[in-house]
């Protein structure tokens, strides 16, 4: 153990004594927690250049309706009512009649569009006012990026706005009496009533906001993810350089291969314990200065640095055994992938994961040891009431895993870590796992 | 007393046998020399004492001891290609080392090694920043730091200009005063010569030559000659009983057929030449190697 604890030391000096540890320790959340931002500050920012657009109205029922709401919106709807300022883009619509050849027609404002003369078209359909199977009750708006493109929302709000009146006008009734005929209620998403463990009074529930529900699971598997990319997948490279280098076999003199792979894999998880702790403490403490200490969840703290600690044994085992296989860097590339799995897997699942934390996906997919670090945590991270023994029994099978991670680890790293020219074969891999 | 034991010890490898039932017994106290063309198993045989590998058959017994997984304590190794951690200070690496071999007094040791080695300036500066030469004095440093009871030094001298090899050969020699028991392999002979006091050699996995050097030329008896002549190698043409002529230029080494009378190759020259030198003597170290693993030796072997 003492060897171990004199490697680790090593370690861990030589990666926090690094500009580069500084320097990721910095950048790496600016570039993940931005992207996050980037998203939430762009959601708030409109556009305000002018848009010109063409309307083809089949129907001939829409263009004084159009009119009236541009000019309303181009007039007032524009401008932020506290400042003056324009604030939103104003559209300006071209009116045409329909051609005799409505594909010719159709070319050529797209030619219009393409050269960016117009932002869009729209064709209205001329049946939309009673629509059936067999009429032509289309609505539709031609652009660049259309599935991206907010503003058709814009023109089918008019168009169905003016489409319920004229209908409640066919049916002769009072405007005053249908004026919330078409008025839609939204479902506030709540939390659950809690009952406060220490006073015994009953907590009411709280609006479930989109902040809360994706923000936390998402900063954790994020963190969870950046700890074990800086910790434990470096390993892989660090060992191939070590046996290259023949640090490998000077060492192999005074500790034991097995020491020799944990004093490493121990060294990675103080590195990443260290950050995770500078993260955490960082975190809290600006959450608590900006007012948002509901959204730290404390309850999943221990949680989340016991899963973090058994991953990166598991993953860093595993990389360095693979390490000490590799004779150089193209080895070395062509074996991270398979290494990076248990890694990189959570990451392409867990927006699902988020929406439906209690679904067979999840729960499934968290009760297999590879991946139950990163998905448990995202289930326990969102507010979803996780089984009591999910994480329970999720964390046994993640020691017997990572025991197992090591065993085979330590096997591989001692028949490999001195043996040049062989190549890292599946073969071969099975070879020194299980007949060395 | 003997220090290491090895008796009937194989390794393979595949196919290749790179050890091949090798006994051998090294004293506690002495200076081994381990010799052998360039893979012929001298590292496999150090690798197996150092236990970082296990050999397929044979015992291994270490200060009385089995051979266990168990990692050797008080034994300093300094393996044939180098490896130190390139980022590291040189104070600090040498403290790495120290402490993974339990060292006790460490700080004191590292300045008085570095010191004594002519290292102390570099103490501060990185490994990087080494010549190769300084590398392999930090090397060394790195292995006898704790003051190991057995040293295995991994070709030592190499990379070293005379000045350096001079000073590291007087701290191995210093180190068996001390108590030590020292293994070496080298491809200088003349060194292992004037420090071994046991050489030993393997050729193709095998033991072919373990003993003192005395006991090991008069296996070889004396049947080499050291010529000057006025003519040269060219004077030992046409001349009977000579077996092979290793010439230097300004002075051929002869081997004598086994038994013809030297007399009579002196005499023989005299009729040519004018002999300003005429040595019988046992042959070098370098000679019985080049004898034992020459091409022409191995051609003979595999016939």
């Amino acid at each position: 153990m003492d060897k171990i604890l004199t490697l680790f030391k090593r370690e861990y000096r030589a990666a926090v004594r690094t500009k580069s540890f500084l320097i990721s320790l910095i950048l790496v959340p600016i570039m993940m927690g931005g992207g996050f931002l980037a998203v939430i500050i762009m959601e708030n920012k409109q556009e305000t250049e002018d848009k010109n657009f063409a309307v083809i109205d089949h129907s001939g029922m829409m263009v004084e309706p159009l009119k009236n709401a541009l000019e309303i919106r181009n007039e007032k709807d524009i401008y932020d009512p506290e400042t003056g300022e324009k604030a939103m883009s104003a559209f300006h619509v071209e009116f045409l009649e329909p051609a005799a050849d409505i594909m010719e027609q159709q070319r050529t404002l797209s030619e219009r569009v393409k050269s960016t003369e117009l932002h869009a078209f729209i064709e209205i359909g001329p049946d939309i006012l009673h629509p059936s199977e067999e009429s032509e009750s289309y609505l539709r708006y031609y652009s660049e990026h259309s599935f991206g493109d907010d503003i058709r929302y814009w023109f089918r709000n008019i168009i169905n706005d003016q489409l319920r009146i004229l209908r409640v006008s066919e049916l002769n009734l009072d405007a005053e009496q249908t004026a919330d005929l078409f008025r839609y209620l939204n479902v506030e998403g709540m939390g659950l009533v809690t009952v406060d463990k220490k006073t015994g009074e009953q907590q009411a529930a709280e609006e479930s906001n989109e902040l809360q529900s994706f923000l936390v699971p998402y900063v954790i598997t994020i963190l969870m993810f950046m700890l074990v990319m800086m910790s434990a997948i470096p390993l892989l490279v660090a060992v191939m350089e070590e046996k290259t280098e023949k640090i490998a076999e000077v060492l192999l003199g005074t500790i034991t291969p097995f020491q020799f792979m944990m004093g490493k894999v121990m060294g990675g998880i103080g590195v990443s314990l260290t950050t995770a702790a500078i993260y955490v403490t960082a975190g809290i403490f600006t959450l608590n200065r900006l007012g948002y200490e509901s959204l730290i969840p404390y309850e999943i703290l221990p949680w989340f640095f016991i899963y973090t600690t058994l991953f990166i044994i598991m993953v860093g085992s595993g990389m360095a055994a693979l390490g000490a296989t590799a004779n150089d860097n193209k080895d070395a590339q062509s074996l991270t992938f398979p290494g990076i799995i248990p890694v990189i897997l959570p990451m392409f699942i867990m927006v699902p994961i988020i929406q439906d934390p209690s679904g067979t996906l999840a729960t499934t997919m968290s009760l297999i040891p590879p991946f139950t670090p990163t998905i448990m945590m995202i289930r326990l991270a969102t507010e979803v009431t996780v089984p009591t023994w999910q994480p329970i029994v999720g964390l046994m099978g993640v020691i017997l895993f990572t025991i197992f991670s090591v065993w085979i680890g330590a096997r591989v790293f001692r028949a490999a870590i001195l043996l040049q020219g062989q190549k890292p074969t599946i073969a071969n891999l099975f070879k020194y796992a299980f007949k060395s | 007393m003997n220090i290491i034991e090895l008796s009937g010890v194989t390794k393979t490898f595949g196919s290749v046998v790179a050890v091949d039932n090798l006994s051998l017994e090294v004293p506690k106290g002495s200076i081994y020399g381990f010799i052998g063309p360039n893979g012929s198993g001298k590292t496999t045989t150090i690798r197996m004492i150092m236990k970082i590998m296990y050999p397929d058959g044979g015992s291994l017994r270490i200060n009385g001891r089995e051979h266990n997984s168990h990692r050797l304590q008080n034994v300093g190794y300094l393996p044939e290609e180098r490896g130190l951690y390139k980022k590291m200070k040189i104070g600090e690496l040498l403290q790495f080392h120290g402490e993974l071999n339990n060292g006790t007094d460490l700080k004191r040791k590292i300045d008085s090694w570095l010191a004594r080695l002519d290292l102390a300036d570099y103490k501060e500066k990185k490994v990087e920043t080494l010549s190769k030469g300084m590398k392999q004095k930090l090397q060394f440093i790195a292995t006898i730091l704790h003051e190991p009871e057995i040293i295995i030094l991994d070709e030592p001298f190499s990379g070293l200009d005379p000045v350096n090899a001079e000073i590291m050969k007087d701290v191995i020699l210093d180190l068996q005063k001390k108590g030590a028991t020292i293994i070496f392999s080298t491809h200088d002979m003349s060194m292992a010569e004037k420090m071994c006091d046991y050489i030993f050699m393997i050729y193709q996995g095998k033991k072919v030559l373990d003993g003192t050097l005395s006991h090991i030329q008069d296996q070889y008896g004396s049947d080499t000659l050291r010529i000057q002549s006025d003519m040269g190698a060219g004077a030992l043409e046409g001349v009977a009983g000579i077996e092979k002529v290793n010439d230097f230029s300004k002075l051929q080494e002869v081997r004598v057929a086994s038994g013809f009378d030297p007399q009579k190759i002196l005499a023989e020259l005299l009729k040519k030449t004018r002999i300003t030198r005429f040595e019988i003597a046992k042959p070098s170290l370098n000679d019985i190697f080049i004898r034992i693993a020459s091409p022409d030796k191995k051609e003979d072997n595999h016939g």
